[in-house]
């Protein structure tokens, strides 16, 4: 690696996560006095580790595909990226605060949409005036007509608030994005409309993250992929390399060859050169990215 | 820096040289005096917030924010049948129609503030999980629109003990009314703030915020005279210490019976709210990067 200092625009430095789940407990017959006494609480708390630690640097006008089967820890790291999750250990450094653009930007159901767009932009810590201005784009990113947007949300159809959501969701013109694959819901037109406006955004933003499970749609638009699969990073690379190995990996899975797919993510898992990183000055980055 | 030294890693490490001059922790929370500010910057959301949801507060019932008067008024005339009538805890205090009056719509009104604040952030998770605010915003945003929705029941209150007889003459004291209202709906803010952290984390503590907020009513002098303990020190000490009995006497002196309160009652409730509101805010602010974990 060169020795040359880099600028890049997100740094993931040895971050990790471990959830401690509260869940509702199985239904099943319990043995022993220790076994009783837990079932009467009905509730146990599990730890799950999401994703092991592991630290990549992006620089800008870098493209990131992210890639792995359900489950893998793709949207944990997303999570951690836009600081809306506090890495169990490591830390996570970036120019300014990613934004994620995902089919849970969050609605006030018993609001109507009107006063969604108004209070998901002031959200996102948009002045008054701003989110004024930036409402008209948003109603017609949405497509919903003057009618359902005096209607409150609990009255929408589910395509109806994904709409509003992504619509809201784009309204800011980040710098770091975030792109959640199940964005590609909703009927022909609107995804037409959506594909355009996330071009757009590509085109502004200094630096994109695409989660999707859409290997076409990865190759067409990343000039780097990420495979992270069970919680650990297994390749980092260019988009051919990354992906063919993920095809391999996926098709053994899926044609049951379990301890064929196991060796191969072992050998990319072994292959992976493990990056660490060095602050110039042996400082680390004391600020934080404004609200 | 430690190697992790996993073990299915054999083929080492390689070191990035990162300049980190222009990069800045993600999520990380702000020093105290800079959340505070932002806190200022996100005032528009604050108050587009609370004003929006009042809309949407009472929309599920068919009488909609008539409840929000009646509810109280239902409350105060169980009240009066059980402790004025039945059990008779009003003997000897003068006009307890307007004493259990004031005392259920003001109690009323911390209650259900508190309550609804320290939920703030556990019914708001989407929310805090789509968007990086500061999050003391829920809490405050909460209590002023308790706050609204306070204002008509509070008219309503004002009327009753003006129509029922004994009636009561308004004078200058009315006026004291606004800096109570404010210090008790600063008080409500801090422990709102210093409930929601709690709440966020153990949902469960919701359940005994609705048993606390009962056993504080019992206690708190709403539908009996706090003079029935002038025989027991320690529990009328007590009593002179509860903030919101404080608010009670403070405004029953001012309306009913046009005298002062005992300058006590303002100082303790004073103490009281700039307590809460300083240990609230601290409590809230350093668990501010954890309330959009997954729970």
């Amino acid at each position: 690696m060169s020795a040359e200092p880099l600028t890049p625009s997100v740094v993931v430095d040895e971050a990790s996560m471990t959830y401690r789940v509260l869940s509702a407990e199985a239904v099943q017959p319990h043995r022993g006095l220790r076994g009783r006494v837990r079932a009467a609480r009905g509730v146990r708390t599990t730890e799950v580790q999401a994703l092991q630690p592991l630290s990549f640097v992006v620089g800008r006008g870098e493209s990131v595909g992210v890639i792995g089967t359900n489950g893998s820890g793709k949207s944990t790291l997303m999570k951690l990226i836009t600081g809306q999750m506090r890495p169990t250990t490591g830390h996570i450094y970036a120019t300014s605060t990613p934004v994620m653009l995902g089919v849970n930007a969050a609605l006030v159901r018993q609001v109507s949409g009107e006063d969604n767009i108004r209070l998901g932009c002031l959200a996102m810590g948009m002045s008054r005036a701003e989110a004024e201005a930036k409402r008209d784009a948003v109603v017609a990113l949405s497509g919903l007509d003057d009618h359902a947007l005096q209607l409150p949300l609990k009255a929408y159809s589910s395509g109806m608030a994904a709409r509003l959501q992504f619509a809201i969701a784009t309204s800011v013109d980040p710098d770091i994005l975030v792109i959640d694959e199940a964005l590609n819901t909703g009927d022909a037109q609107f995804r037409e409309r959506t594909r355009q406006r996330l071009d757009e955004l590509r085109e502004q933003a200094g630096c994109v993250f695409l989660v999707s499970h859409s290997l076409s749609t990865i190759q067409e638009m990343c000039q780097r992929v990420i495979w992270i699969e069970r919680g650990v990073l297994t390749m980092d690379g260019s988009p051919r390399a990354v992906t063919r190995g993920y095809n391999l990996y996926a098709r053994a899975m899926a044609q049951g060859r379990t301890e064929e797919a196991q060796e191969i993510l072992e050998r990319k898992q072994s292959e992976l050169v493990r990056e660490r990183i060095a602050w110039t000055g042996g400082e680390r980055p004391t600020g934080i990215t404004a609200l | 820096m430690a190697d992790t030294g996993d073990p299915r890693v054999p083929s080492g490490t390689a070191v990035l040289t990162v300049d980190g001059a222009t990069l800045r922790r993600v999520g990380a929370r702000p020093g105290l005096a800079r959340y505070l500010a932002s806190l200022w910057e996100y005032r528009s959301f604050i108050l587009f917030d609370s004003r929006s949801r009042i809309a949407g507060a009472n929309s599920v019932n068919a009488l909609g924010r008539v409840w929000m008067v009646l509810n109280p008024i239902l409350d105060g005339a169980a009240y009066f049948l059980v402790f004025g009538l039945l059990l008779g805890t009003g003997r000897g205090v003068p006009n307890f129609l307007g004493y259990l009056i004031i005392g259920v719509f003001l109690f009323r009104y911390t209650s259900s503030a508190i309550t609804a604040g320290s939920r703030s952030i556990s019914t708001n998770l989407s929310i805090v999980r789509a968007f990086r605010f500061p999050r003391a915003t829920l809490p405050i945003a909460t209590n002023i629109r308790e706050l609204m929705l306070f204002g008509p029941t509070l008219v309503v209150m004002l009327v009753l003990v003006l129509a029922i007889p004994p009636m009561e003459q308004i004078t200058w004291r009315w006026l004291l009314l606004i800096p109570l209202l404010a210090l008790q709906t600063l008080f409500n803010v801090g422990a709102s703030l210093l409930l929601a952290r709690y709440v966020a984390r153990w949902s469960d503590l919701s359940n005994l915020i609705a048993f606390g907020t009962r056993i504080w009513l019992y206690v708190s002098a709403v539908f009996f005279s706090a003079d029935r303990f002038a025989d027991f020190p320690p529990m009328m000490t007590a009593m002179h210490l509860n903030p919101l009995f404080c608010v009670l006497d403070i405004a029953r002196q001012s309306l009913l019976y046009a005298s002062d309160a005992d300058p006590m009652r303002w100082i303790v409730l004073a103490a009281w709210t700039a307590a809460l509101l300083v240990v609230g805010t601290v409590v809230f602010w350093r668990a501010e990067e954890t309330y959009g974990e997954e729970r």
